[in-house]
């Protein structure tokens, strides 16, 4: 079991530049703990015009600072969003390969095509081509990066011959991922090849359920790239604290702030009728197992929030089920201090990942 | 975190009167169901809700037209607007201003689920390069809609959101939680259009539509469902929602 950080980078009201500022530089100073730490990966979203939720438009910069600051971990696009009216794929090969460069051979590569109705709206995008657009990107961008030279004739984008410049240091190229946010999105990956990179939570069952049927179908695949990508990563929400009580109240309270900012986005399935968004894309675990709107939530199965004790067998449920990765959530608008979220990496890596180191 | 900024009493100013929560469900068969959604000028649009519901960013309203064959209370049309909003953490539609062509439907729906409606006359008239619907108020043209070259959706992909009503109830002003089930059986979808909107008439004065999100038309059974839920209209839904059913 390896862990990752994950960054949505969520800015509180009222914005400013220097809040922005605020926002990134933590950020920053927890990639650089967690790269001292152990942590496998740093990953950052791709968002557009998300007010509070995600302010993270650039990740490219973002994660070419983390990776000029760090040393070890690696830098993940959680994902860049196959879109040719949000992302040219020429642009989106270059820019991969450029921090593949800068890096030293660390990036990983997610691909999304975006769920809500203000980024596809917001650049024009047909909501019934994002499923067309992001099958054609996975499997032009690593001819991208191997040829020398690269022409393409397609659906979504054409070009005559040129070299695409510079090509990634890793070889075929960088591991490729899928961002999992609605059910049966794991066998697009699983059928490319593709790592499955759990991006919305889910209970262990359909966890279980749905990395067991990843794993099947994988060994099935025609891939994408040149090299199939097998890992099966899932998100979570840490907050780790000696006291399991202090944990759980500060840690709801991060996780509920999540869970609004996250329900509050216009999500495409709610305002365009279409078979390519079938659900809203959710992301947060829901607050309560039981009762109705308005009750008191308590922190939900498989969520890492707790004391040392609590997370492990939480980690070790998640392994035991076939999960690879979990990559943490940290923060949301900044309800915890940053010494908070520091304190949390550091007793994390010193309690729970010995656990699991291999 | 985005609240709406309307003050609840002003919002009230035409609000039906809920008489009780005790309400049995009531199936609808073969409604019509045009749905037209526009993105909105962000200026005044959050004035339109009330503090116990967050703003959609961006802005969207939906209109929606029905034409209702049957029911208790005889044939009828039936037009609404509504802010798309969210109450706690789900996705709603706060209806601003109705219209309704039966008085003795008009009367049922405010008093069983709290929706405000003036008599006029809604209509949806179907043709196969566009569904036509609007609404007059007093002989004047309040919307005017249309859904250009439909064409046939999956009827799983038909969408409707919830709605939340502010209406006088016997606990008080409440946002009336009414979640109404579409069993579709056939579905389009086209390309939107926004004639006319008077939003005055609507109750949504200073919204401004700004551009098409998205046009559908359905005919579904529809059942208008008991009450579960109400919320206080001034504070979130964490804080101010109360069960009904129990």
């Amino acid at each position: 079991m390896k862990f990752g950080i994950f960054f949505e980078l969520s800015v509180p009201r009222p914005f400013s530049p220097e809040r922005e500022r605020e926002v990134i530089t933590n950020a920053l100073e927890q990639a650089r703990l967690a790269d001292e730490l152990g942590f496998e990966c740093a990953w950052v979203v791709e968002h557009h015009f998300l007010e509070e939720y995600s302010h993270s438009s650039a990740p490219e910069l973002f994660l070419t600072a983390v990776a000029m600051q760090t040393q070890r971990i690696r830098v993940g696009h959680g994902a860049v969003v196959c879109v040719p009216e949000i992302n040219h794929p020429i642009r989106v090969a270059e820019r991969a390969a450029f921090l593949d460069l800068l890096s030293g051979g660390r990036l990983e590569f997610g691909t999304a095509r975006s769920s809500t109705w203000t980024e596809i709206g917001g650049f024009e995008a047909d909501p019934d081509d994002t499923k067309k657009d992001w099958d054609e990107y996975v499997r032009v961008l690593p001819q991208m990066w191997m040829q020398e030279t690269f022409a393409h004739r397609g659906r979504c984008f054409s070009m005559p011959e040129r070299a695409i410049l510079p090509k990634p240091l890793q070889k075929p190229h960088p591991p490729m991922w899928v961002t999992v946010t609605s059910p049966g999105t794991e066998l697009d990956a699983a059928d490319r090849g593709l790592g499955c990179l759990g991006v919305a939570t889910a209970s262990y069952a359909e966890q279980e359920r749905r990395t067991r049927e990843y794993h099947r179908r994988i060994q099935l695949c025609e891939p994408a790239g040149a090299v199939v990508n097998d890992r099966v990563a899932i998100l979570n929400f840490m907050y780790c604290h000696e006291d399991a009580k202090r944990a759980a109240e500060d840690g709801l309270r991060f996780l509920g702030t999540f869970g609004l900012l996250n329900a509050h986005l216009l999500f495409t399935r709610e305002v365009y009728p279409t078979s390519a968004y079938q659900s809203l894309a959710n992301l947060a675990p829901s607050p309560s197992a039981k009762g109705g709107p308005g009750d008191r939530p308590g922190v939900p199965d498989g969520i890492c929030i707790g004391d040392p004790r609590g997370i492990i067998s939480a980690a070790k449920r998640w392994e035991s089920i076939g999960v690879d990765q979990i990559n943490m959530l940290l923060n949301a608008s900044e309800v915890l201090s940053q010494d908070q979220v520091l304190a949390s990496l550091r007793l994390f890596a010193k309690e729970v990942m010995p656990v699991f180191a291999c | 975190m985005l609240v709406g900024t309307g003050d609840p009493e002003t919002l009230a100013r035409h609000a039906a009167e809920l008489t009780g929560f005790a309400t049995s469900p009531e199936k609808l068969l073969g409604v019509e169901t045009l749905q037209i959604a526009f993105e909105a000028e962000r200026g005044g649009a959050d004035d339109l809700l009330p503090p116990g519901l967050h703003p959609t960013r961006p802005p969207v309203v939906t209109w929606l037209v029905q034409r209702v064959p049957e029911s208790p209370w005889g044939p009828f049309a039936l037009a609404q607007c509504r802010i798309e909003c969210r109450s706690g953490l789900r996705p709603r539609g706060f209806l601003r201003g109705g219209v309704i062509d039966n008085e003795a439907a008009r009367d049922a729906l405010a008093a069983r689920w709290g929706y405000a409606l003036a008599l006029g006359a809604p209509r949806l008239v179907r043709s196969y390069d566009e569904i036509r619907a609007g609404a007059t108020l007093g002989g004047t043209t309040v919307l005017e809609l249309a859904l250009r070259d439909p064409m046939p959706l999956r009827n799983a992909d038909a969408y409707y959101v919830a709605s939340v009503h502010l209406a006088h109830t016997p606990r008080g002003l409440r946002l009336v939680q009414v979640d109404p089930e579409f069993d579709v059986a056939r579905a389009e979808r086209g390309r939107p259009l926004a004639l006319h909107f008077d939003a005055d008439a609507w109750r949504c004065a200073g919204l401004r539509p700004s551009a098409p999100v998205s046009g559908s038309f359905s005919i579904a059974d529809v059942t208008l469902p008991a009450l579960r839920y109400v919320c206080r209209p001034e504070v979130p839904a964490f804080l101010g929602t109360e069960r009904v059913d129990a």
